[in-house]
């Protein structure tokens, strides 16, 4: 498997993702305009970076009997931290570990169409939309394990209905998409039961957990989500906002939680914000603290070549003046940002 | 400022100096933003643009528009498109809406490009300039009508239209068409660039109304005398 094999003499270069990880890994993971991309060219190219490269290094090296580590990809925008985060889930999926990858924490913290409160603690809130769409995703991405995992604990939904103990994981997120009501709550199970056996030692079936957030920030920040009093809420009041800072915090072993700071659909914050401390908090980076940083910076000279070769080879630069006046242009435009050319070679 | 001799001006500005005009004293010289004219060393130049280059140093030049650049991808067809489809003064949402069109033009071809078996690569054009101007082509007329009077009547007499008249008609055309025969849900870029497309393939809406300028003048070829020009 030379996918596992990637290191620095790689570096610059595509690989492609078969079509069929595409999609089971990522049903929800990648950004748009890379899944519009990868829907032209008919096949899904990702470049081998330098923080991907990095973390994939760190996750080979790390001692899984102790807490888990936490890493965070932190960098200006549209410079690739969502792409070395994908490419790093890929990664982890092909050694067996267990994902459990958020594609966008903003999108639990706004437009929330249907808000209920919750059954299980009164003064928190219940977002069902979105809690089953993930365990929909969830179930795609991590078929193998959802029959040989089994819950440790009873859990009872309502007066007639409960899940027993030592079922399959697979019944628990099958329960949770098909009654939308209580989801939020199989969320939080789910992430409970994974979190403790991910501790086991790989001769008891044990499995590791890599934990993906992206847009770790929403968890700290506030919503636009209001109460029906036209009062805001604040994000511990929300189920979801809530197991999943019981994820981060590093009291379980056995795994690693990778996240990703974003600004583009980050509420409250400036558009020039892009370090850890301004775009976490106060209160983030306590929690996050102690993490691993990540940094994210824009193409290298060679990192640009190879992306200009590679739409060249994929008939997508067009223009006829593209090839040597043209590309100097393009650079200067770009300031060799991976989004922003991305945008520029579209119409180009 | 009618047409002057330019041989009897002498350099003057009138009292009244509007800012951001765009008509001139035609003692004003045109700006040339191409880059290569300026790097080209003496011995290239012919006299024509020797006697340009000493004109500039004592002639004072025009103020350029903000949408002139120095840039290769520059196309002066497509700024006067934008400028076309542009409505209060947006030029930017114009542009936007003139760049997405050109990717998802370029995204149809290409995903066509991909699927398509080796034999039948060679036959599809993802270029979406080279589609562009090929489809304002095709939607040129030929030739026009002019509305003449004669005898207390109007009729509608067949014409020959000059290049401008002509580039301007197809663009005309094209964004009307997309504007009034356009579903409600569907974007502007979309529709265009559906049309273009069509246009590309000689079938569509716009075609359809070249062709019916043209049997109008084919109709009215009695009339043709009544032209005196």
């Amino acid at each position: 498997m030379w996918r596992a094999c990637q290191s620095e003499r790689h570096l610059g270069q595509y690989y492609t993702l078969p079509t069929s990880h595409l999609h089971t890994i990522f049903p929800h993971g990648l950004p748009a305009r890379y899944q519009q991309q990868v829907k032209t060219f008919n096949e899904g190219c990702v470049m081998v970076r330098q923080p991907a490269l990095e973390l994939i290094s760190y996750l080979k090296a790390a001692d899984y009997s102790k807490p888990a580590v936490r890493y965070l990809l932190y960098g200006l925008k549209g410079s690739g931290k969502t792409m070395s985060l994908c490419h790093t889930i890929h990664y982890c999926s092909t050694q067996g570990w267990l994902v459990l990858h958020i594609p966008d924490a903003h999108l639990w913290v706004k437009n929330c169409k249907e808000l209920l409160p919750s059954s299980y603690h009164t003064s928190r809130f219940d977002q069902p939309i979105e809690a089953s769409n993930w365990l929909r995703n969830f179930r795609t991405t991590n078929e193998r394990f959802l029959s040989k995992i089994k819950l440790r604990q009873r859990y009872t939904w309502t007066k007639r209905e409960s899940t027993e103990k030592g079922s399959p994981l697979g019944e628990l997120v099958d329960m949770g998409v098909s009654r939308v009501k209580s989801s939020s709550d199989v969320v939080g199970a789910v992430l409970k039961e994974l979190r403790l056996q991910a501790a086991e030692t790989e001769e008891s079936e044990g499995f590791r957990l890599a934990v993906a957030i992206d847009g770790v920030n929403s968890l700290w920040g506030r919503t636009t989500i209001k109460k029906e009093d036209k009062s805001p809420v604040a994000p511990e009041e929300l189920t979801l906002i809530h197991n999943l800072r019981k994820m981060i915090d590093n009291n379980w072993c056995g795994g690693a939680v990778i996240a990703t700071l974003s600004q583009t659909g980050s509420l409250y914050s400036p558009s020039s914000a892009y370090l850890p401390k301004e775009l976490l908090g106060e209160e983030g980076f306590d929690s996050m603290d102690p993490f691993i940083p990540v940094p994210v910076s824009n193409y290298s000279e060679k990192e640009f070549e190879s992306c200009y070769l590679y739409y060249l080879d994929r008939h997508w630069l067009q223009h006829p003046h593209s090839e040597n006046e043209g590309k100097k242009e393009i650079i200067f435009l770009s300031n060799r940002n991976p989004s922003v050319l991305e945008r520029l070679c579209a119409f180009l | 400022m009618a047409a002057p001799i330019t041989g009897l001006l002498k350099p003057w500005t009138p009292r009244l100096f509007l800012v951001r005009w765009s008509r001139y004293n035609p003692y004003y010289l045109e700006p040339e933003p191409r880059k290569e004219l300026y790097n080209m060393p003496e011995t290239e130049l012919t006299t024509e643009q020797k006697e340009e280059r000493e004109l500039k140093a004592v002639r004072p030049i025009k103020a350029t528009t903000n949408s002139t650049t120095s840039s290769v991808f520059n196309d002066p067809v497509l700024s006067k498109f934008v400028n076309m489809m542009m409505r209060d003064g947006e030029k930017i949402l114009a542009r936007g809406i003139l760049t997405q069109t050109l990717e998802s033009l370029k995204r149809k071809q290409v995903e066509k490009y991909h699927k398509a078996p080796q034999g039948k690569k060679a036959e599809i054009e993802c270029n979406p300039y080279a589609i562009f101007h090929q489809a304002l082509e095709n939607c040129m007329p030929v030739i026009g009508l002019a509305s003449i009077q004669k005898g207390g009547k109007f009729y509608q007499v067949p014409v020959p239209l000059t290049d401008n008249r002509r580039r301007f008609l197809a663009m005309k055309w094209m964004i009307t068409e997309c504007r009034d025969n356009k579903n409600r849900r569907t974007l502007m870029y979309e529709k265009l660039s559906q049309e273009l497309l069509a246009a590309y393939s000689k079938e569509g809406n716009v075609i359809k109304r070249k062709h019916e300028l043209h049997k109008m003048a084919e109709s009215n070829r009695a009339y043709a005398h009544y032209r005196w020009w």
